[in-house]
């Protein structure tokens, strides 16, 4: 079947999903969706370049605080404020990133990790800009431009999140596919090597993240109006660890593998956590099966079984991503 | 003026010193071989030319230009490509991707975000080309991880060709390759050379292939050069026999 072909019936059906589905499933569907562009921004860091980071939340608490204050604080109409938002996330993670690629491997995923939750400190002392622990409530989905209110209510809320998705995912397509794609790819497999042939990989490794971080930026950005509300544990180190299982879990360098991956995580974590209090372990326990028998994630899988890819096994190189030393 | 000029290169690291005082020249269309024992200095002479690692002091030209203190991706992109003592590469990538990804690096928009039918398609045609000259077509779409090692060790040399390179420098090509495998490989790069258009600085152990493939040899003893001429000359070279060829010649 043709790439674009599958691509553009999930998109027909999902434009159809509000015909067909009741109100506290669209819920359900629009957060997949926006997590699921989450979990796609931080592929192109994690699946593509391998900067595996620990602290994705970074992006995606910056984000939704930034949007959350432009919809409280400004007219700004809610379809601009979250691309601003998503913006001003990419430009602040040109100075993330200029820090975190000074170390590589290990010790860039500790700077991560430490930078968002700085980020997460932040947050809970700046009650001004932040609501400190009580976060910001009531964010409202401001209209407009030109009086147009469709995107206000909940399928046309549903909308602006599928638009966005589409837009990062047909954008994000792109760029792994372009010269700037293959160097990340480059880096992946071998960074000396990518290095000594002449590209000077910092400047690529740190435009990766801005633009990683600007994808992220605009998923919690959309979150915000979403959920109505922002607090901490969207910057909290816990969710930079649910967004990297989801990526891996559905299968990192696909960019569509975690989008499913998302959507399996929020299913899974639904229907368990409506079971026992414990859901975490047992997800756990899924998350530590795709790592031992299919490391290439629910994607991966799906393309073997339709054979529509060829998977070479390359000797000694079966965990491409968590692979730090290379 | 010579391609390469280096001048009173010395490099230390701590009290040893690594590389003493060498001052050598390159010329275009010459392929001079270093040789030398175990820690002569060889690696470390690679790495002052490329820029991985600083001098204590001396110089190093190429084509009139001062390279010294650049960084190395500035170096590269003068023109000089290099290839490593151990094996580097794209394993996942096909040889044909490597081929390409090294050609991409001399791009004018190497960096593009978008598209890229045009730079794909002027770095295919430079990397192809390299692959042809290798002998590597009929393993292109073969993943780089899964090539035999002779065949890895050529595909290096490709990638550094397809950067059309002013200046080739070769790290033991053939080190780890069985006896077979050096064979095909030396008849490969001898047929490379033959022309006399390219540049070639190549760092060797085995003599055979030195004096199979080098016009003009550079001796290294304890980081000094204690040698330089025709590899006629070398070999009769009786503190060289001393230093290093031991009773072989």
């Amino acid at each position: 079947m043709n790439g674009w072909l599958g691509l553009a019936v999930t998109a027909f059906a999902l434009a159809l999903a509000p015909a067909g589905l009741p109100p506290y499933a669209m819920t359900l569907l629009t957060e997949a969706l926006i997590l699921g562009l989450f979990a796609m921004s931080l592929d192109l860091m994690v699946g593509y370049t391998r900067l595996l980071s620990f602290g994705h939340a970074a992006a995606y608490g910056l984000g939704a605080y930034t949007a959350g204050n432009l919809l409280l604080h400004t007219s700004i109409p809610m379809v601009f404020a979250v691309l601003l938002a998503g913006l001003f996330s990419g430009i602040v993670a040109i100075g993330v990133a200029w820090v975190c690629t000074l170390a590589s491997g290990v010790s860039f995923s500790m700077l991560t990790l430490a930078i968002a939750q700085l980020f997460y400190a932040v947050a809970f002392k700046w009650t001004p800009v932040t609501g400190a622990s009580d976060g910001l409530a009531g964010i409202p989905r401001s209209p407009g431009p030109f009086g147009i209110t469709f995107f206000t209510d909940k399928i046309g809320f549903y909308y602006l999140v599928l638009g966005c998705l589409c837009g990062a995912f047909i954008f994000c397509r792109s760029l792994v596919r372009s010269p700037f794609g293959a160097v990340l790819q480059g880096i992946r497999e071998n960074e000396a090597k990518t290095r000594s042939l002449g590209f000077d990989t910092r400047h690529y490794k740190i435009a990766v993240v801005a633009i990683s971080f600007a994808l992220g930026g605009l998923a919690g950005a959309l979150y915000a109006p979403f959920a109505g509300f922002t607090n901490t544990e969207l910057l909290f180190w816990l969710f930079s660890g649910q967004v990297l299982i989801m990526v891996i879990v559905g299968g990192a360098g696909t960019l569509i593998g975690p989008i499913i991956g998302a959507a399996f995580f929020m299913l899974v974590s639904n229907l368990l956590s409506s079971w026992t209090d414990s859901w975490a372990l047992f997800f756990g326990l899924i998350f530590i099966c795709f790592v031992l028998f299919a490391p290439q994630g629910i994607w991966g899988l799906a393309t073997r079984w339709f054979g529509r890819r060829r998977a070479p096994e390359v000797k000694g190189k079966r965990w491409r991503s968590l692979n730090w030393t290379g | 003026m010579a391609l390469l000029e280096l001048d009173g290169l010395t490099r230390r690291f701590g009290g040893i010193v690594a590389v003493d005082d060498v001052t050598m020249h390159v010329e275009a269309g010459e392929v001079r071989a270093v040789i030398g024992p175990n820690g002569a200095g060889k690696s470390t002479l690679f790495h002052l030319i490329t820029g991985v690692v600083k001098p204590s002091s001396g110089s190093v030209r190429f084509a009139g230009e001062m390279l010294t203190g650049m960084p190395p991706q500035s170096i590269c992109q003068r023109g000089i490509s290099r290839t490593f003592q151990l094996t580097a590469l794209f394993p996942e990538m096909t040889a044909r991707e490597n081929v390409r990804l090294a050609a991409q690096a001399r791009h004018g928009r190497r960096w593009q975000p978008y598209g890229g039918g045009a730079v794909f398609g002027a770095a295919e045609r430079m990397g192809d080309a390299a692959l042809e000259r290798l002998g590597l077509t009929h393993v292109a779409q073969r993943p780089a991880g899964l090539l035999s090692h002779g065949d890895q060790r050529l595909l290096e040399v490709a990638m550094a060709l397809a950067q059309g390179p002013r200046l080739l420098l070769l790290d033991e090509p053939t080190q780890g390759l069985s006896v077979e495998e050096t064979e095909q490989a030396v008849a490969t790069l001898a047929g490379l050379l033959a022309d006399g258009t390219m540049t070639v600085l190549l760092v060797e152990h085995d003599m055979e292939v030195v004096f199979r493939l080098a016009r003009m040899i550079t001796v290294l003893h304890r980081g000094a050069v204690i040698a330089d001429g025709s590899p006629e000359m070398v070999r009769a070279d009786a503190e060289v026999q001393r230093a290093y060829l031991g009773g072989l010649a």
